[in-house]
């Protein structure tokens, strides 16, 4: 971790996150992860990258299933729907496709998206919903106190699996690259910077943008994906990798466990509202209105 | 029934054409002005060698459900159709292939399975086909002709119909047209035996009305287009799926949205999504999805937040009987789901009751921030009948409550307590309303909140709201016909079996009966009021339903006490009218009597 050059003052670093705006965007309610818990830095990044592109907090709604990361609502002062544990994409689908002029974030976890809402993924990627999917990879079922998940690693110990763990982990980025996800990226909340960028840039991609978030269960998981053997692992991209070449993209989802940190594929394709708009115009109807949407948001597509 | 009143079934193989000459049957009577109602009843695999029954009932009055017996029988198929020979009727016609071009063992044709009172046509379906088009393909529609001729319907009628079905495809509807000339001509030639006759069709419509010949599942996409339906997610599923196709085509021209989903738990989920921006949103199924959605439906319930789900039942448990008609789904709609999970269910009994409940769904849904459930079954989805419809919806645009501009900002209670129950609903956009709908037990201000007495306060707050409903002038709960005051044997029935209850209770007063039927249209909440006033009426209470348990009845006497009597059939087909008249008889002391035609 870098350390700052200067002490920083507590009034000093106050002022900042006032002129920030991100506080705006934060809720009253204190969130209810652990001290230390990785998912504060996605919680930071999302009050950051709504106030960076101006979007009113009327008009953000934030959509979760269940787990640990889906309380994620409760912490941001916007619209939101904490629904059942893996359907936070449908109903995303709904919100989205109900108000366009919506910004919808839907936050998981790792079991929340891969186990029991695995149905879902393919089919939100293919059709390019427009929303943003933050999925928080702990490797553990947190809020049932550390069972096995989908990723965690072969030969992990829990409750669950206290001899080991047999299954192998599911590679996230490589499945939704080939669900046809528009956007897919990962970061690491141990490094909070970049990860922010990467939100504001999920969050101003047009279509399903997919963003692997890789977090720490402090509590839970003491040997495997912890803040140190993280620190070690990840790595950036490499500074040539084309995010336009998919097959570029697949090369390097399959490289490495964890593999890179940073923008792996973007395309700009018709969305899922551009798709059911244009059945409209097909069958002669008129078209409920174009989507509203802050102008930087707009600046920034 | 003065009048014209005739019963025609044609029964066939699946891939001989018999539904789709009973379409053009009943698209033609309906349009010469005749009242019509149609179920067909056809296998669960598209070719293969299953049953098909196209049941017709063409009268200048109104009915309500079909008749036990047929007045004529065209037999497409003899191996299926001599099981149903026995429901035609003393001197009803039963019209047949003459000649067979397989060798067919002993007792294989219709020929030796008629009674003696039945008079029968023998006529060369396949021969004249050949004759008139080359091909024996058009068999079905020479019988169409044939019956046509044989009862001096109108010709051009028909070659209208067939244009209208063949419509893309020349050389078939050419072809067609061709055979019904045909077939025409020779029942036109042929002495007539029977007594059937159709007088002349109904004069007068009813003002102020349009008349349309649909079946349940079109009427139901009617009332969703007109009480203004923004989005549909849904999966296919038999019986519902025509819902979809038919939202499908018409939507877009409305600016509104449908979405394919994977399966139904994204289906309801999207319309819970979509409910919860504010959008009228709605999704169809069968048993089978329903049973999948039931966990959703419970976040419906404590997220409050509006969605309608229409469920067309069919033969259960598991896959059962995708293409058998059941009332068994009962249960599920009521009482599905884990939790203190109450939710609005209505049911439709006939084909312009599915048009008024799905459009008042949808109001019911808004004004009450519920999930609400509409029964419909396969025998409702897709029976035909004319309609006379009102020329405007008579739906209201927009039911929500919203809040006032003082009430939001960061104190907003959007689960307040208090009043009716139902708490000013903010929508995602509207500024200083945001909040979090969440499926755990929350405070007013939807934060979660496990306290025992918060959860006392909640759960009472959802089940309060939802009594409202009985009291709302627009929803129809409850609906009593026949005799006033006490009578000795009440009808209490639900869904599509009450046209039949109907029916016999008709029968019932004719022999001097004193017979009422009830029609519950809310299942949920209970009108208990009500149905607890008319069982004080009746000397014995009679339910029949289509299910083995007798789902209504055990639903009735968990919220009146006092016994009814159970006629519970799972057969898949629709209830016997003479099955319920004999059980009032039996209820009223009377001494069975022989079966009459019903």
């Amino acid at each position: 971790m870098n350390m700052p050059a200067k002490p920083v003052y507590l009034e000093e670093k106050l002022r900042q996150v006032q002129a920030s705006g991100r506080l705006a965007f934060r809720s009253k309610t204190l969130p209810s992860w652990c001290p230390g818990c990785g998912y504060f830095s996605v919680v930071d990044g999302v009050t950051a990258a709504l106030g960076e592109l101006g979007i009113a907090n009327e008009d953000a709604v934030v959509v979760s299933g269940i787990g640990c990361s889906s309380r994620f609502p409760f912490f941001v002062n916007s619209y939101g729907f904490h629904t059942l544990h893996g359907r936070a994409l449908p109903v995303a689908t709904g919100v989205k496709t109900a108000n366009e002029a919506l910004t919808v974030i839907a936050v998981g976890g790792d079991g929340d998206g891969f186990a029991i809402g695995g149905g879902h993924l393919p089919h939100a990627a293919r059709r390019n919903v427009d929303i943003t999917y933050l999925l928080l990879d702990n490797g553990i079922y947190g809020l049932t106190k550390g069972q096995t998940s989908p990723t965690s690693v072969t030969g992990f110990h829990t409750s669950t699996s206290p001899y080991d763990n047999t299954d192998r982990p599911v590679n996230p980025l490589l499945m939704m690259l080939a669900y046809g996800a528009s956007w897919v990226a990962q970061g690491y909340a141990g490094r909070p910077d970049q990860l922010q960028r990467l939100i504001v840039e999920a969050v101003a991609h047009r279509g399903f943008a997919y963003l692997h978030i890789l977090s720490p269960c402090v509590t839970f998981d003491k040997t495997a994906r912890t803040y140190r053997n993280l620190d070690l692992a990840v790595h950036d991209l490499p500074a040539d990798h084309d995010p336009s070449d998919p097959m570029a993209a697949m090369r390097q989802a399959m490289q490495s466990d964890p593999p890179a940190l940073g923008l792996y594929y973007r395309e700009q394709r018709p969305t899922l509202g551009d798709a059911l708009d244009s059945l409209v115009e097909k069958a002669g109807g008129r078209l409920a209105g174009q989507a509203a949407g802050s102008a930087k948001l707009r600046a920034a597509r | 029934m003065n009048g014209t009143d005739i019963q025609v079934s044609i029964c066939g193989s699946a891939g001989d054409g018999t539904i789709a000459a009973g379409e053009i049957l009943r698209n033609v009577m309906a349009e010469i002005g005749y009242r019509v109602i149609c179920f067909d009843v056809y296998p669960s695999e598209i070719r293969g060698f299953g049953k098909c029954i196209a049941r017709l009932r063409i009268s200048t009055q109104q009915a309500y459900s079909l008749k036990s017996r047929a007045d004529v029988m065209v037999s497409l198929n003899d191996s299926h159709a001599i099981a149903h020979v026995g429901e035609v009727r003393d001197y009803g016609a039963v019209i047949y292939e003459r000649s067979s071009i397989v060798d067919i063992p002993e007792g294989g044709h219709i020929s030796a399975h008629l009674a003696p009172g039945h008079l029968p046509y023998p006529v060369p379906f396949r021969e004249v086909s050949e004759k008139a088009t080359g091909a024996n393909r058009s068999r079905n529609i020479v019988a169409l002709g044939f019956l046509a001729g044989l009862y001096g319907l109108p010709m051009e009628s028909f070659r209208r119909a067939i244009a209208a079905k063949f419509g893309r495809k020349a050389d078939a509807a050419e072809a067609n047209v061709k055979a019904m000339q045909a077939g025409y001509e020779a029942g036109a030639a042929c002495f007539k035996l029977d007594d059937v006759s159709f007088g002349p069709p109904a004069a007068t419509l009813v003002p102020g009305g349009t008349v349309a010949m649909i079946n349940g599942n079109a009427a139901v996409v009617r009332g969703c287009l007109e009480a203004g339906i923004a989005n549909y997610f849904g999966y296919p599923i038999t019986p519902a799926t025509s819902i979809m196709e038919k939202l499908a085509a018409e939507m877009p021209k409305h600016g509104a949205r449908l979405l394919q989903t994977e399966d139904e738990i994204a289906a309801i989920s999207a319309t819970i999504g979509a409910g919860f921006a504010g959008a009228r949103a709605a999704t169809a199924t069968s048993g089978p999805g329903l049973a999948l959605m039931s966990e959703m439906i419970g976040l419906g319930v404590i997220a409050e937040v509006p969605s309608v789900v229409f469920v067309s039942q069919r033969g259960g448990p598991s896959t059962g009987m995708p293409t058998k008609t059941e009332q068994s789904d009962l249960n599920i709609a009521v009482y599905g789901g884990h939790g203190d999970a109450p939710r609005i269910v209505i049911a439709p009994t006939n084909v312009e009751g599915c048009y008024r409940c799905a459009g008042k769904a949808f109001e019911m849904a808004e004004a009450y921030q519920t999930p609400v459930i509409v029964l419909l079954d396969l025998y409702l989805s897709n029976r035909y009948e004319t309609v006379v419809f009102p020329t405007r919806p008579p739906f209201a645009p927009d039911m929500n409550r919203r809040p006032e501009k003082n009430a939001l900002g960061p104190g907003y209670k959007r689960y307040a307590l208090g009043g009716d129950s139902v708490s000013p609903r903010a929508l995602p956009g509207e500024p200083d309303g945001m909040h979090v709908a969440t499926g755990l037990e929350h405070n007013e201000l939807g934060r979660p909140s496990d306290a025992g007495d918060m959860h006392s306060a909640m759960s009472r707050k959802r089940h309060e709201k939802l009594e409202a409903a009985l009291r709302h002038p627009d929803f129809t709960t409850v609906k009593r016909f026949g005799d006033e005051g006490p009578v000795e044997v009440g009808l209490l029935a639900w869904g599509s079996t009450f046209g039949e209850c109907l029916e016999a209770m008709f029968l019932a007063q004719a022999e001097g009966i004193r017979c009422a039927a009830m029609k519950v249209v809310m299942l949920w909440p209970f009108p208990t009021e009500a149905v607890t006033a008319y069982m004080a009426d009746c000397g014995q209470v009679l339910v029949p339903e289509l299910n083995y348990q007798g789902q209504f009845a055990s639903l009735v006497q968990s919220q009146v006490a006092r016994p009814v009597t159970r006629l519970a059939r799972a057969t898949g087909a629709p209830m016997q009218v003479a099955e319920i008249l004999d059980e009032i008889r039996r209820l009223a002391g009377r001494t069975p009597g022989v079966r009459r035609a019903a």
